[in-house]
């Protein structure tokens, strides 16, 4: 189900994207792209690889730059041209790239591209309607543009640690470096977006995009909260400051939990039957959310004794049967089990010739006239060297030839 | 961006910042409301906490750059207005649990026929099919069942999650960026298509491959709270915290080298860590009695100093260190001003003047940021259906009727 079916070709079959950079926040971005048909090439180096191609290479890694399960599972459906850009002949042939692509993307530090002469000028000399888009973690101007961050510092900067984890302990954020999967959704947009304007007026745009401002962007509430009524926003553990219970419980077996999340009184007049029925919950003043509030501490207590004898999933299925937001707390292994995720056909297995079968992940989108997919694993470093070179821009196998002895191609 | 195009949005909480993405890119958004407001999505907290539903601030924040008219589409003379609106609209944005249009038969399988141009974006907990379809869920639950919660926060408490809705700040870009790429299609092939966007499945992105790499090695992850792995990356200041890895490999060294020469400066760098070889150091087989040596280094210098400090020399320096910033912050924050991220819109009515974010990536033309203040109950119900002919006669009857 998640391979692109052959009559449907996606939304960007037949458009062309270049892709320069490394890491998660920019691949991800293009990833969306692929997952539509677009055909998107890779500008890489094993002089200066990509940082998820070594992230945990070791001495014993048997497959070198081709063997990092995290590049290949964020890259399906790209080609990978290696190509030097410390050599004069290696920049000639981005920039020739640059004139057969729609879309270039790249995230490198600020002044980096320019370097090559691929600065927004630069590209538009080559590619008068390009869309190109820029998504470092501050931008492209500014007095921090050059601040040397990954997505961890990216998710501080941006209050996503601050607001993350128990009053009392530390701020510690959520698992994964958040603006390194948010901020790729805002790039595709921006992307998508000047892509539907430019088959209006024939022209490309720049796009300046920060990690750390599609961060802040994605947090407006937080900043009005502060901005109307001077009030910092802190980490609440799982309490709503509206609902209650709110929360997420222990369940029987070691380290087994349930979230239940008591959105309105029908919810909680729901939680009370599904529990028995128990003297406590008609305590005065629990058929409102403010009196659950004011004594949720208590409410949680209650509850938990009761969730910790129950198996979670069950639970939950019994929970939801009753009208009342609820589930088990799941760990990857049950992604991988999940009934919903494999209706949606969210893992699509892919053989890696290293790795073996992979499973590649979809999107959280699907669209009903074209399913979208992926069809092949992230590629090797180079794999698509001469394929692009040649059948791109028309070099000959002697051409080629004289590129690579000349260390133009690594 | 998108002038020229009419978003009509009926969604609840979970996707309002769906429809301010598209405002912001210059979609004319219509945000629709029951007659007397949407009192669940203009909640609290109010403006100067005094409540009300025009001083709802989540309602300001999110449905900035929309237009809002109010309408009972169940009614009978609600009906034929809702048609009206969606002959004139080429997206409309469901959010909320699955079905509940369909069963007024408001839904996309009922109106689809009609409307071929149309593209109908539905955001749902866990999809508009499969086994689950049926389940609610807000930002706790989804979160819960992505994947993410089970290995964020510490190891001796309960999954947490982003005490902020983070599981509609995935959602938001991805229902816009099926939107957009629905419209693209449009162009080709003139017709309209359903976008089916499920909270939990976007969730799963913030792993990063995660599932997947474990898929291959069955190597459980646990919650490590304000460590990574072995070492601590989040430390205590004299005001709060810093983001800082003490992890090793060859493009932390020189970072490495900064930090302990910079605590030198201050007489905070003992002879055993002057001489520390970081060429030589793994924070994966390093001894846990060397980490804790290391770790009461560093940490001792952190917290004699503010998190600015800290900040200000870790940019001169170029040391891989972030302070974990909050709102008040990140409103002086240097950087973003100096990009102009935020803009001041007023609300005379309410009588308040309000600091937003305002892009989410900047382009020439000021082609995305906010357009508006968020719509008043009703505000733009003449105005819009005018469009349909109506006359203010006619309004005046159907607010009699409680259809507006």
């Amino acid at each position: 189900m998640g391979r692109r079916e052959r009559d449907a070709p996606g939304v960007f079959a037949g458009l062309n994207v270049l892709e320069l950079g490394s890491g998660a926040a920019g691949p991800v971005a293009t990833r969306y792209l692929a997952e539509q048909g677009a055909r998107v090439v890779r500008i890489e180096s094993a002089r200066r690889p990509d940082f998820l191609r070594v992230l945990f290479l070791t001495k014993d890694s048997k497959f070198g730059l081709d063997g990092s399960p995290m590049y290949v599972l964020l890259n399906p459906d790209k080609e990978s041209v290696a190509i030097n850009m410390a050599a004069p002949e290696g920049v000639d042939l981005v920039q020739r790239l640059v004139g057969w692509a729609d879309v270039v993307a790249e995230n490198f530090s600020p002044g980096v591209m320019a370097k090559w002469g691929l600065d927004w000028d630069g590209i538009r000399a080559l590619r008068p309607d390009a869309v190109f888009v820029s998504g470092c973690l501050f931008g492209q101007t500014g007095p921090q543009r050059r601040y040397p961050g990954f997505g961890g510092q990216g998710s501080a900067i941006a209050g996503f640690n601050h607001l993350t984890g128990w009053p009392d302990r530390e701020a510690h954020g959520p698992y994964g470096t958040i603006t390194d999967s948010l901020s790729p959704r805002y790039v595709a947009v921006a992307v998508v977006a000047a892509l539907l304007e430019r088959r209006r007026t024939g022209r490309g745009r720049h796009i300046d995009l920060s990690q750390i401002e599609a961060g802040v962007y994605s947090l407006s509430e937080m900043i009005v909260r502060q901005s109307a009524n001077g009030e910092s926003e802190i980490r609440r553990g799982n309490r709503s400051e509206r609902a209650a219970p709110h929360g997420v419980y222990p369940c029987r077996g070691r380290d087994q939990w349930i979230a239940i999340a008591v959105e309105d009184d029908d919810a909680w007049r729901a939680l009370v039957a599904a529990l028995g029925d128990p003297e406590w919950a008609h305590a005065p003043g629990l058929a409102r959310a403010a009196g659950r509030l004011a004594r949720e501490a208590e409410l949680d207590r209650q509850i938990a004794a009761f969730t910790s004898a129950e198996d979670a999933p069950a639970l939950a299925d019994r929970l939801q049967a009753a009208g009342v937001p609820a589930g088990p707390v799941q760990d990857f292994a049950d992604l991988l089990e999940d009934p919903q995720l494999a209706h949606r056909g969210h893992f699509v297995p892919l053989r890696h010739v290293h790795l073996g079968e992979l499973l590649f992940e979809r999107s959280g989108l699907r669209l009903s006239e074209s399913p979208g997919g992926f069809e092949r694993p992230g590629p090797n470093l180079g794999e698509h060297t001469r394929e692009v070179l040649g059948g791109v821009l028309g070099l000959s196998d002697a051409e080629i030839a004289d590129l690579a002895a000349h260390e133009v191609l690594v | 961006m998108l002038a020229g195009l009419r978003v009509l949005d009926l969604s609840d909480e979970s996707g309002f910042l769906a429809g301010k993405l598209l405002g912001d890119l210059g979609a004319d958004v219509v945000k629709l409301e029951p007659p007397g407001g949407d009192l669940v999505g203009r909640r609290a907290p109010y403006l100067r906490g005094e409540p009300g539903p025009e001083r709802s601030l989540a309602w300001l924040a999110l449905n900035i750059s929309k237009r809002g008219i109010t309408l009972d589409s169940t009614l009978d003379p609600g009906r034929p207005l809702f048609r009206g609106l969606l002959a004139r609209a080429d997206v409309v944005i469901e959010a909320g649990p699955a079905g509940v249009l369909d069963a007024q038969g408001l839904g996309w399988d009922t109106l689809a026929p009609d409307h071929p141009g149309l593209v109908w974006c539905s955001i749902t907990p866990f999809g508009r099919a499969g086994p689950r379809a049926h389940w609610r869920g807000g930002d706790l639950v989804v979160v819960a069942m992505g994947g993410n919660m089970k290995v964020t926060g510490d190891p001796d408490r309960p999954p947490v999650r982003c005490s902020m809705p983070t599981a509609y700040y995935h959602a938001a870009p991805e229902a816009a960026l099926g939107i957009l790429m629905a419209l693209h299609q449009r162009e080709d092939t003139g017709r309209g298509q359903l976008v089916d966007v499920s909270l939990q499945e976007t969730q799963l992105q913030s792993l990063l491959s995660a599932p997947g790499q474990f898929a291959r090695q069955r190597r459980p992850l646990t919650r490590s709270g304000a460590r990574m792995g072995r070492t601590r990356e989040i430390w205590a200041t004299r005001d709060g915290w810093v983001s800082f890895g003490l992890r090793g490999g060859p493009a932390r060294v020189a970072n490495l080298e900064a930090t302990v020469a910079w605590m030198d400066e201050h007489g905070l760098a003992p002879e055993w860590l002057r001489a520390f070889d970081w060429k030589g150091f793994s924070h994966l087989t390093v001894p846990d009695e060397e980490i804790e040596r290391l770790e009461q280094a560093f940490g001792a210098f952190f917290a004699k100093h503010t998190m600015r400090e800290l900040y200000e020399q870790a940019l001169a320096r170029r040391i891989l260190l972030a302070p974990c910033n909050d709102a008040r912050e990140l409103l002086e924050h240097p950087q973003l001003r100096s990009r102009e991220l935020f803009v001041t819109l007023d609300s005379p009515e309410i009588g308040a003047s309000i600091e937003h974010p305002d892009f989410f990536a900047r382009t020439s033309d000021h082609a995305i940021g906010l357009r508006r203040r968020a719509p008043r109950i009703g505000e733009h119900n003449a105005e819009i259906y005018g469009e349909l002919g109506l006359t203010a006669h006619d309004l005046e009857k159907l607010t009699a009727e409680g259809a507006i």
